[in-house]
């Protein structure tokens, strides 16, 4: 038995041993291959990464077009929103990022940029220098007159509104006769809420559509009304600034248009929300303009070709102020160990070209630059980029978060959470805010901002 | 006896370094990053090692210990109840009639659903405009109940994480309990029924104490998974309303995610772990086998 149980640990222990000297050969065979000489005629690469979203889906329609041109061939890794950043993190954080050209968020890149993830670029603007009038996006691209970002889609904060209910001679009668002025889109804070008084007749149809979930979708409803107020979340000092009577005020705003919405909308996120307001079970919604593509979708839309959209309103006394309104964007940005800048620039110039940007509109994507906003072919197709155009030049155009590398956490981790506290009853609009205001406060501490 | 001992040794091995490789070292490197300070997305500051101070500010922050509560209060409730309501399942599925199979496959179907596909799935039964829940609480002229919706309103918000937690993992218990029962003896219930034992009497007496070891599998598990509930939390309600659905696991999460504060996230994964712990502990102590 003995030498039965010795031999056999004997094979056991011989199995073991070819295994661990066979591992490493299967193991590195992949990089092996990798190691082989380049090929001196090998076309360039380039390495996209991006998420899964209609801009997305509207500049690779430009891929092939763009290699048939230059030679250079595209790769491209889709990632799903939710992890988008996540997985960037964690491949910039590993060492190497995998990818020269990263299609992200403007909010995004200012913690990449400081973290020396990705690289200036404006050789870009030096080389094309009409884009500094063409593409108001580009005031927000740069740190310390280092350009970092290049906007490809953008979009503003607004109403999204049935133009269908707004046109109707009787609604327009009754309106006129309860109000005193004429229905319209609103232009006024004032206007907004009683036009969304007025169509609020549940449960067939409901004034507006808002979206009460705790996210960052809910900390743009207090946002909205904050900048259109005047107010701003940092001073010039950094210090925050919100939790001033002008934030009290636009908060509580805020969840007194709850009142005309769905009461189910205190659980909607974005998706949600636009929903409802396709299949024609609201007035208004308080939405981006990229919802434009998805209410005017004949496969999935109950209001298509009746729907339009209104850059986010002032009050009555603000009409002649350029106030900030919500700007949201996504562009490109190169890795700072990409492998070939030249050749990614060469992808970024060609799908920014202002008729690269109009014809790829359709497919789900804002042109950042306004020679394409003018295009007649697109205005015929989208006819709603005209408003657009009309919110994005009254306005200052103001990302969701300060850009720095908290911006998120503040919105995320400390606004979001005291708007929805306030929206639940827990806490009062000024308890909330002067909380959120607070860990603000102590997180740019911590972080050196007040040095 | 010395060689058969080296030889089991020999074969403990490559057991041995696998879990040393899979739950030791990130073990280790989960109570490491919980000493430093290290913000992902400001590396320009650096990984700065700060002692304690995370659990200073994460146990002195009160958001901690009400999010404890909280969890505590999701698992106690969801756990007592599966316990309870699986265990009578068990013994009803233990009877044999005409298709008892098939009626144990269907009981199976929540538990075999991804949590994601669950919560999304509940997120649409509860919408107060067209789930079904909502318009059958309206059918019965409870209507009242649900006109803040169920998963906004912070006094309900978390009773429907229980009822959803309870829906998907009480066939598991069933499984469990079920697969404990297929192995009792028979001689000890035939000696009590020639006795005179009741049906109370036989389950209370026998069952329950054969089924100790079977029970104690189910409540830990349970338990343990119950503790790091974050699926359903995210899909269903993000955390909210304001924070009443907010958890342990969903806590930590934003702060990794969110705050990209690595070094406190680690300490409230290590505190998560601390919890675990002391239930498991206090199971085996009470409920455990002798």
């Amino acid at each position: 038995m003995k030498r039965r149980n010795r031999k056999n640990l004997s094979k056991m222990l011989l199995v073991g041993v070819i295994m661990l000297l066979l591992a490493p050969y299967s193991l590195f065979a992949g990089g092996e291959q990798e190691a082989q000489a380049p090929d001196e005629e090998a076309p360039a690469v380039v390495r996209l990464v991006s998420e899964r979203g209609s801009h997305t889906e509207a500049w690779k329609t430009r891929m092939e077009g763009f290699e048939a041109e230059t030679g250079i061939d595209l790769e491209l890794t889709q990632h799903p929103y939710a992890n988008y950043f996540d997985q960037l993190m964690l491949n910039f954080t590993g060492g190497q990022s995998g990818f020269d050209v990263p299609y992200v968020s403007m909010l995004w890149y200012p913690a990449l940029a400081k973290a020396g993830y990705i690289q200036p670029l404006n050789e870009i603007v030096e080389a094309n220098p009409e884009l500094a009038d063409d593409m108001p996006g580009l005031v927000n691209a740069s740190i310390d007159g280092k350009l970092y970002f290049i906007p490809y889609m953008n979009e503003v904060g607004g109403v999204v509104y049935r133009t269908d209910l707004f046109n109707d001679p009787l609604e327009r009668k009754n309106f006129k006769a309860k109000y005193g002025y004429d229905l319209m889109p609103p232009k006024t804070l004032e206007q907004y809420r009683d036009i969304a008084e007025f169509f609020h007749r549940p449960p067939e149809l409901y004034g507006v559509t808002l979206m009460g979930k705790r996210s960052i979708f809910l900390a743009t409803h207090f946002m909205n009304r904050l900048w259109a107020r005047g107010g701003n979340l940092l001073g010039d000092d950094m210090q925050p600034i919100f939790d001033s009577e002008i934030g009290i005020t636009a908060l509580k705003e805020a969840k007194d248009m709850f009142a005309f919405a769905n009461t189910a909308a205190l659980s909607y996120d974005f998706q949600e929300a636009l929903t409802e307001f396709k299949m024609g079970k609201s007035a208004m919604a308080e939405l981006w303009t990229t919802a434009m593509f998805h209410v005017s979708d004949p496969e999935s839309s109950q209001v298509v070709g009746n729907a339009s959209f209104v850059g986010f309103p002032k009050p009555a006394d603000a009409q002649s102020e350029k106030r900030p309104r919500l700007y949201i964007s996504w562009g490109f940005a190169v890795a700072s160990d990409a492998e070939n800048k030249e050749a990614a620039i060469d992808w970024i110039e060609y799908a920014i070209g202002d008729k690269q940007l109009a014809e790829a509109s359709p497919t789900g994507t804002i042109p950042t630059r306004l020679s394409a906003l003018e295009d007649r072919v697109l205005l015929e197709e989208l006819p709603w980029l005209e408003p657009f155009q009309e919110a994005l030049g009254s306005c200052i155009p103001t990302p969701i978060v300060p850009l720095i590398p908290e911006g998120m956490t503040m919105v995320n981790q400390f606004i979001a959470p005291a708007v929805s506290e306030y929206l639940a009853g827990n806490m009062s609009a000024e308890a909330a805010l002067q909380e959120a205001a607070q860990k603000t406060h102590d997180l740019l501490k911590e972080n050196g901002y007040y040095d | 006896m010395k060689q058969s001992k080296r030889e089991a040794f020999v074969y403990l091995v490559p057991g041995l370094l696998f879990l040393f490789v899979i739950f030791v070292i990130p073990l280790a490197y989960a109570v490491g990053i919980s000493f430093f300070r290290w913000t992902l997305i400001r590396p320009d500051l650096g990984i700065r090692f700060v002692g304690i101070r995370n659990y200073i500010t994460i146990l002195g922050d009160p958001f901690t210990w009400e999010t404890m509560g909280r969890t505590l209060l999701f698992v106690v409730g969801a756990v007592l109840v599966e316990m309870t309501i699986g265990t009578a399942i068990s013994l009803a599925l233990n009877l044999n009639y005409r298709g008892h199979n098939i009626v144990q496959s269907v009981f199976l179907v929540p538990f075999m659903m991804a949590p994601i596909v669950v919560g999304f799935a509940w997120r649409f039964l509860l919408n107060n405009t067209f789930g079904p829940v909502p318009q059958l609480f309206r059918g019965i002229g409870l209507g009242n109940l649900v006109e803040i919706p169920l998963l906004a309103n912070p006094d309900t918000v978390l009773l429907m994480l229980i009822i959803v937690d309870i829906w998907q993992f009480t066939p598991f218990v069933v499984l469990v309990v079920l697969a404990g029962m297929k192995a009792l003896p028979a001689e000890p219930f035939e000696a009590a029924v020639v006795d005179g034992a009741n049906a109370w009497q036989r389950f209370w007496q026998i069952t329950v104490p054969l089924l100790r070891p079977s029970l104690l599998v189910a409540v830990v598990i349970r338990t343990l998974t119950a503790l790091r509930i974050f699926d359903t939390v995210t899909i269903m309600t993000g955390g909210g309303p304001g924070s009443a659905s907010e958890v342990l696991s969903y806590y930590g999460y934003r702060t990794a995610f969110q705050s990209y504060e690595m070094g406190l996230a680690g300490t409230i994964g290590i505190l998560t772990m601390v919890v675990s712990l002391i239930f498991t502990i206090f199971y085996i102590q009470k409920v455990g086998v002798e």
